[in-house]
């Protein structure tokens, strides 16, 4: 005890109590305001006038610092909470530094595990289509078409955009024309392509179809539907040129590449799938699919959601075809009117059978195109 | 003794401009149709933002940034940084936390599962870890037990003798 008095008395080491003289009840303040040394006239509720805000001269908590540590008048005792703040301020800092590494495993784990190559993921040939589902896409009954109409009110569909005052389009020196700009991989193209397949076989026969599925690792993976590579329309009413730029065979960073158009459809692209035509277009860049039906109506993305499709095999789709009420032959009808109406101008509305539809058009009345 | 001068707006500028890319999100997130497919590798917002990780619990992720942000903001106002009631502190540092852990999940998520970036979300996750850094290492200060009396006495600082 006697040890314990002199420690008070000499410079500014005071003890600090465990308790304090108030016991373990009272706050910090309390207790330094009662240990404290009064060596000012100020009172303690001074500055501010609040009572016990400020406790008197002296060693808050009496730790006291280095020697000589003469608390001044009106100012707060040196305190613990330098200390309390560094330590704090240190875990604050691990807390940071352990979410830094975490974040940086994870990335570095992933670039050195080689997951990023593509060249391992599954994807679904192309084969010949079957003769079932030819023919059920190339002969949807006229009343589906006209039931249909532009109408489809569970899936969302987006009409074509229509220009004003082009050129008819000439695709290998005959007029009129429609040109398909798309990929295998391409989910988007993969709707479009059930809709253009329908609206074409109105004016033609096709030969050669195939069928595949979108990239299963994209977005609305392996979204079953046809190819055009290889295959092609013959038609005494117009010309039509289908580019399958991409295919669905994944490499080590994206596809391998399948058709280059030529010359004369690489100046289409040029033209027409711009910001002067295609509004949010980027100016050099060509998005999938790109359908151009004579100048007059482009297509650029997807007129509906492939989503729609998603799980369907090509039977599913192909064999409701004939019911009007189906969600799916809406999305897809309802496309196909559109792009038969854009084409009938070309075409001048022949076969009339087909332009003069009640769902041709309808779809020709929703275009503006009549 | 260090004093808070540019976290308050810092916090509250950051968390405003998370919000604006939260909304832009979650719009995206119900407007379906879009317009073009030009995913050539690893960065594909739209691969990202419909995948099935793109809800947790029925609820879209974007709309929890939402539930983030908002609150976020309230509590990086000024005078919430400035407060004497802890619980308003605790409050913002244990939601940062939370919002860490949620951007190390959804890392995860886009890495590993989904195998594609969005640069919009992205832009989320680094908001969000600056926000952490900056409201980590300020709770020293604000968690002081005399913090809100010392910012309001004026007083910002101790002398040390």
């Amino acid at each position: 005890m006697a040890q314990d008095q002199d420690r008070t008395t000499v410079g500014g080491n005071k003890p600090k109590p465990v308790n304090g003289p108030g016991g373990a009840g009272q706050s910090a303040k309390d207790r330094s305001k009662a240990q404290s040394r009064s060596v000012s006239t100020k009172s303690p509720a001074g500055k501010g006038g609040k009572p016990g805000a400020r406790p008197g001269a002296g060693g808050k908590g009496g730790a006291g610092g280095k020697g000589g540590n003469t608390p001044r008048s009106g100012a707060r005792p040196a305190p613990a909470a330098p200390k309390r703040r560094a330590s704090g301020a240190l875990v604050a800092w691990g807390a940071v530094g352990l979410v830094v590494v975490v974040i940086a495993v994870l990335v570095i784990v992933k670039l050195t595990s080689g997951s990023t190559n593509n060249a391992n993921a599954p994807y679904t040939p192309v084969t010949p289509a079957a003769a079932s589902v030819v023919h059920d896409v190339t002969n949807i009954p006229l009343s589906v078409y006209n039931t249909v109409g532009v109408t489809s009110p569970t899936v969302q569909v987006t009409p074509p955009i229509i220009t004003s005052g082009q050129p008819p389009m000439t695709l290998n020196g005959k007029s009129p024309a429609t040109f398909y700009y798309g990929a295998e991989y391409c989910p988007y193209c993969a709707a479009e392509r059930w809709s253009m397949t329908a609206a074409l076989s109105r004016f033609g026969t096709w030969s050669g179809l195939k069928v595949t599925a979108s990239s299963h690792t994209d977005v609305f993976p392996a979204t079953n539907t046809f190819s055009y590579y290889g295959a092609s329309l013959t038609s005494p009413y117009l010309e039509f040129s289908g580019v399958e730029a991409v295919s669905n065979v994944p490499t080590a960073t994206y596809y391998r590449s399948l058709q280059k158009p030529t010359k004369e459809e690489q100046n289409i692209l040029t033209k027409y799938d711009s910001p002067q035509f295609i509004p949010g277009a980027t100016a050099g860049q060509v998005g999938f699919p790109f359908i151009n039906i004579n100048n007059l109506a482009l297509i650029s993305g997807p007129s509906y959601s492939p989503g729609v499709l998603s799980g369907l095999s090509w039977t599913d789709i192909a064999a409701g075809l004939n019911d009007p009420t189906n969600p799916v032959t809406q999305a897809i009808v309802a496309t196909a009117n559109y792009m038969t109406a854009a084409i009938c101008v070309g075409t001048k509305g022949q076969p009339g059978s087909v332009c003069s539809s009640p769902g041709v058009e309808a779809a020709a009345k929703a275009l503006k195109l009549s | 003794m260090p004093n808070l001068r540019w976290q308050p707006v810092a916090t509250l500028l950051l968390s405003i401009f998370g919000l604006g890319v939260s909304v832009y999100l979650t719009i995206t997130h119900f407007d379906k149709v879009a317009l073009v497919c030009v995913s050539n590798g690893t960065i594909n917002c739209e691969k990202v933002t419909t995948s099935p990780q793109s809800v947790i619990f029925g609820i879209p992720v974007a709309m929890l940034g939402l539930a983030f942000f908002v609150p976020m903001i309230v509590l990086c106002l000024p005078a919430a940084w400035r407060s004497a009631d802890r619980r308003i502190h605790l409050a913002r540092l244990i939601l940062s936390i939370a919002g860490v852990g949620m951007i190390v999940y959804l890392i995860i998520a886009e890495l590993f599962i989904i195998k594609a970036i969005c640069l919009w979300c992205s832009s989320v996750h680094l908001i969000t870890f600056i926000l952490f850094v900056i409201i980590v290492t300020a709770s020293p200060i604000v968690l002081a037990p005399d913090h809100g009396l010392a910012l309001a006495d004026g007083d910002d600082a101790y002398d040390a003798g």
